[in-house]
């Protein structure tokens, strides 16, 4: 019996400055390498959730993750409140933001970002001065239309009020301010930061959208009729920093098909566009790991019905995602028409990629929602998988996790630790390799043919998105020299011991976290 | 007390430090921080440095306490334990080097105490809290730990060998080419050069370090407390000087090294020649081209001070370009901001640059703008131009927005994969030339 996924979850955080973390709220399990069978039980008992693991490598911040979010927004300076190395990333990046804004047809703008810089002195004296500071430059020089707080560690261990500093500072600016709190030591789990940008967008950015000019009593009329239909048909589709515009498209195509009118949100957005966020019948999540606290709140707010337990990858996953929008507009029959005709055009070209690849072995790793559904389909396709590895596992893949019908699969939970996945997929061999961004070039090293589990120019989504699927680890295996020159050449700082080892005696049973 | 900063083009000392230790060959840093601070700073010179990699045992490979919230209310030391026992064990490396992250400094844990207890297993800690400064202050850090932990005392000098510091990997994004010129051309002297990251070196030859006679430091902000420390621990002199790029800065660079080492005039003389003739035999290839269409060009700079006087100097004092603005980031020091402008009176231009110390992107910006008068819609308007722009990839909007030709050569670099690339000395200034003229016929 599938389990409802946000069962008891309550979304009535708003009036608190921060969210909760993860570690509170949803909670998980952060280190497992066993077998799927053991994986099932031990999480349904619990013990899952109180392993860690010996040896440790680095894994994510949250703090990346919520600047991924708030600072996609149009017209929006991110103040990064910490010393120069958190998200000093961004430096190198600004071609990456324009080539994504770019390609979804969004003005493209040169966007500029801060850094508070805090330094020796400022551990002692607080750094809320410099604070407002930035907070006023970043107004006077760009007047932008939001200016985010994102708080790293050390404000947050030195108890820098930055809640108190937007209060003081709101009525100055013009710029909705936003305080940020993903401050990377308090949560094991990076999906906090999901919680901690959307906690900031529901707080500070959502307002009640502005009224249209005085019209007519018969224009108005007229015009509150097209908006309660326009209302009563729309969808929105909540984007996730690892969507491709190809993505949306697909996803938006799908939505139009079944005659509903697709929104894709709140990526990109202007705050225009979050401020007409309730004006929809139905908010569409494509990962339930990344969106329940949004969804969930927008819900307490709005009263907008939502799903979460679907991500549209591949065939049978797109599937049910459609199915379950149609069956909220009752529009089965649409569905299933469409459905089916989009399987069969799809099978029929994915024909010959399947031949090349029918009983390749596969590896996938990257987030749970997504190697899940990913593995899914290319065991569908006649592959033969081997393993998989998700960076954490909570209740939002219970029930995805309970469908894999392979008690022996090797599965890993780690997010990172590059050691282990090479340790275990050195033993398992698989033909070919598809994870997230940061693994691949260990992969790489370990000569294991590889491609990136997404990225910013590739469609993953959808029916589309499963052909892209198919088609890039066919080519992938057309040529697979360069992992095999690097494999032989350049190598792994790893010792024979760790690789000897096995993965599981690294995990150690309720270690203090 | 310092200011806020607009796309800054540093990272954190811990930054600095893990980028440090990952040009050391085989070097395994054990980073004694949050879960996220390894992988993402060591991400950023993946990323922003020509694409130069995680390297070794760099972004989610590097092992990590991953301090969180109990750890801040009870310590952390444990967990720096288990990860150093487990590291030596299971990561094959010359030297482990314990690094640390602003929560655990903020709370006090012991780190370098607890990497001594190591020693012997070839362990050594270096405080690297972000909060410390940024990446030149990381990468001094580590060099400054290893002059004093690893490098034995020698008594004995070697009257032929020097050091060479100052040009931090990532952050000079042509860190290996510009080590690699320099070794070369310090070799056509026979002087040899020690230089922590260039080809053939490792941890074992770093250990041997002690027996240099001279250290050269190639950055004002940079190398400066490594160098120091090579002078109290090990008895080395230091001398500070530019990065040379092309023939006269190369031929003044030699010079120096020269009066210092006592090395003969001849030797000297016979090098500088037979290198700038090799210079010119290249850079007239150009010659047909730059004069038939006009490429002399006003240029402006956007770099850090390691850079910004001896690229200026370079296409002014070799290729006769007309330095106009000169934009530096890295100088907080009034009075060393003094002598650093006074540099560029050396130059022979006829026009002197205007130089500016600012590292608020916009505000630069807004300074380049008020440099030049504006067009009060004049017919006849003596516009900036041509004008070509060196900096890093944060002012490619810039050089869009003045039509200007655009070279990215600070940090960050993201619009170029860089390998064995380097602008240093007679040979690397040949590759310089040839990619800022490139960057002026690409389109044809």
């Amino acid at each position: 019996m599938p389990v409802k996924l946000n069962e008891n979850l309550k979304y009535n955080y708003l009036a608190a400055d921060e969210p909760p973390v993860r570690d509170e709220r949803v909670g998980g399990c952060i280190a497992y390498c066993d077998s799927c069978a053991g994986l099932q039980s031990d999480f349904k008992c619990g013990c899952a959730q109180v392993q860690n693991r010996r040896f440790s490598q680095s894994g994510g911040c949250q703090l990346g993750l919520a600047v991924g979010i708030i600072n996609s927004l149009t017209r929006a300076v991110t103040i990064v409140h910490s010393p120069l190395g958190c998200c000093s990333g961004l430096a190198g990046n600004a071609g990456v933001r324009k080539t994504s804004r770019a390609s979804r047809g969004l003005p493209v703008e040169e966007q500029t970002f801060i850094h508070t810089n805090m330094d020796e002195l400022d551990v002692v004296n607080g750094g809320v001065e410099k604070l407002k500071r930035a907070i006023l430059y970043a107004e006077e020089e760009y007047h932008p239309e939001v200016i985010s707080i994102v708080n790293g560690c050390v404000p947050g261990i030195i108890g820098d009020d930055i809640d108190a500093v937007v209060r003081e500072l709101e009525p100055q600016v013009s710029a909705r301010l936003v305080p940020i709190h993903c401050e990377g030591f308090k949560s094991r789990f990076v999906s906090s930061g999901y919680d901690a940008a959307n906690h900031g967008i529901l707080k500070y950015l959502i307002r009640d959208p502005k009224e249209y000019p005085q019209l007519t009593e018969e224009a108005q009329i007229k015009y509150d009729f097209a908006k309660k239909y326009r209302t009563s048909r729309t969808v929105n589709i909540f984007n996730v920093g690892s969507n491709s515009n190809g993505d949306e498209v697909e996803l938006s195509r799908l939505v139009s098909a079944l005659g509903l009118i697709p929104r894709v949100v709140p990526l990109n957005a202007t705050v225009d566009d979050l401020d007409h966020l309730g004006e929809a019948a139905l908010n569409v999540s494509i990962c339930a790991t990344h969106d329940d606290y949004l969804l969930g709140h927008l819900k307490e707010r709005y009263g907008t019905e939502y799903l979460l337990d679907v991500l549209p990858i591949g065939i049978n996953c797109t599937n049910t995602w459609i199915r379950k929008i149609a069956a909220h507009f009752h529009l089965e029959a649409e569905a299933e028409r469409l459905i089916e005709q989009e399987n069969q055009e799809l099978n029929e070209a994915i024909a010959p990629f399947v031949e090349e690849l029918k009983g390749k072995k596969i590896f996938v790793g990257g987030g749970e929602t997504r190697i899940l559904t990913t593995a899914d389909f290319y065991k569908r396709i006649g592959m033969e998988l081997v393993g998989i590895k998700a960076h954490n596992l909570d209740r939002f893949v219970e029930n995805l996790l309970n469908d894999i019908d392979d008690p022996g699969l090797t599965v890993e939970v780690a997010a990172g630790q590059p050691a282990e996945e090479l340790n275990t997929l050195n033993r398992l061999r698989p033909d070919i390799y598809i994870g997230h961004v940061g693994a691949n070039g260990w992969v790489t090293k370990l000569g294991i043919p590889n491609i990136p589990l997404f990225g910013a120019s590739i469609n993953y989504m959808g029916y589309s998105g499963a052909f892209e699927l198919a088609r890039r680890a066919a080519r992938a295996l057309k040529n697979t020299n360069f992992s095999k020159n690097i494999g032989k050449h350049v190598g792994h700082p790893l010792t024979d011991t760790w690789m000897n080892l096995d993965p599981n005696d690294n995990i150690v049973q309720g270690d203090r976290f | 007390m310092s200011d806020f900063i607009e796309r800054s083009k540093f990272s954190c000392a811990l930054g600095g430090a893990l980028s440090t230790i990952a040009a050391i060959p085989k070097a395994v840093p054990i980073v004694h921080a949050s879960g996220g601070c390894a992988a993402a700073l060591s991400g950023t010179y993946n990323l922003s440095a020509g694409y130069r990699g995680v390297g070794y045992c760099g972004g989610n490979m590097i092992p990590t306490s991953n301090i969180s919230q109990s750890n801040i209310v009870f310590g952390g030391e444990d967990k720096l334990v288990g990860q150093i026992e487990s590291t030596i064990k299971y990561l094959k490396g010359d030297i482990y080097i314990v690094v640390t992250g602003c929560q655990t400094e903020m709370i006090g844990d012991d780190s370098v105490g607890i990497a001594d207890r190591y020693r012997d297993q070839n362990v050594i800690g270096v405080n690297t809290p972000g909060f410390l400064g940024n990446t030149l202050r990381g990468y001094d850090a580590i060099l400054s730990a290893l002059v004093k932990e690893i490098v034995e005392k020698k008594d004995e000098k070697d009257s032929r060998t020097i050091n060479l510091l100052g040009i931090v990997p990532g952050h000079d994004v042509f860190y290996r080419g510009n080590i690699a010129y320099l070794t070369e051309l310090l070799g056509k002297i026979g002087v040899r050069a020690n230089t922590f990251f260039g080809d053939g070196e490792s941890v074992e030859k770093i250990k041997g370090y002690g027996d240099a006679s001279l250290s050269i430091v190639l950055s004002e902000t940079a190398g400066q407390i490594t160098a120091k420390t090579f002078e109290k621990v090990h008895g080395i002199p230091y001398v500070t000087t530019e990065l040379p790029i092309g023939p006269k800065a190369s031929e003044r660079f030699l010079r120096l090294v020269a009066e210092k080492l006592n090395i003969e005039k001849d030797i000297v003389d016979k090098v500088i020649e037979e290198e700038t003739k090799y210079f010119y035999s290249y850079l007239e290839r150009i010659v047909d081209v730059a004069s038939d269409l006009d490429f002399q060009r006003y240029v402006v700079t956007f770099t850090d001070s390691y850079y910004a006087y001896p690229l200026v100097d370079f296409v002014s004092e070799e290729l006769g370009w007309i330095p106009h603005f000169v934009s530096i980031n890295d100088l907080q020091d009034k009075t060393k901001q003094e002598t650093y402008t006074k540099k560029f009176e050396n130059i022979s231009s006829r026009t002197k640059p205007q130089v500016i110390y600012e590292d608020k992107v916009g505000l630069a910006k807004k300074k380049l703008r008020a440099s030049w008068p504006y067009n009060n819609n004049q017919k006849y308007y003596d516009s900036l131009g041509p004008l070509f722009i060196i900096g890093s990839v944060v002012e490619r909007d810039l050089a869009n927005d003045y039509g200007a030709g655009f070279l990215t050569v600070a940090f960050p670099v993201s619009n170029r994969a860089v390998l064995n690339k380097g602008y240093a000395g007679f040979r690397g200034a040949l590759t310089l030339v040839e990619d800022l003229l490139s960057n002026l016929v690409a389109a044809r």
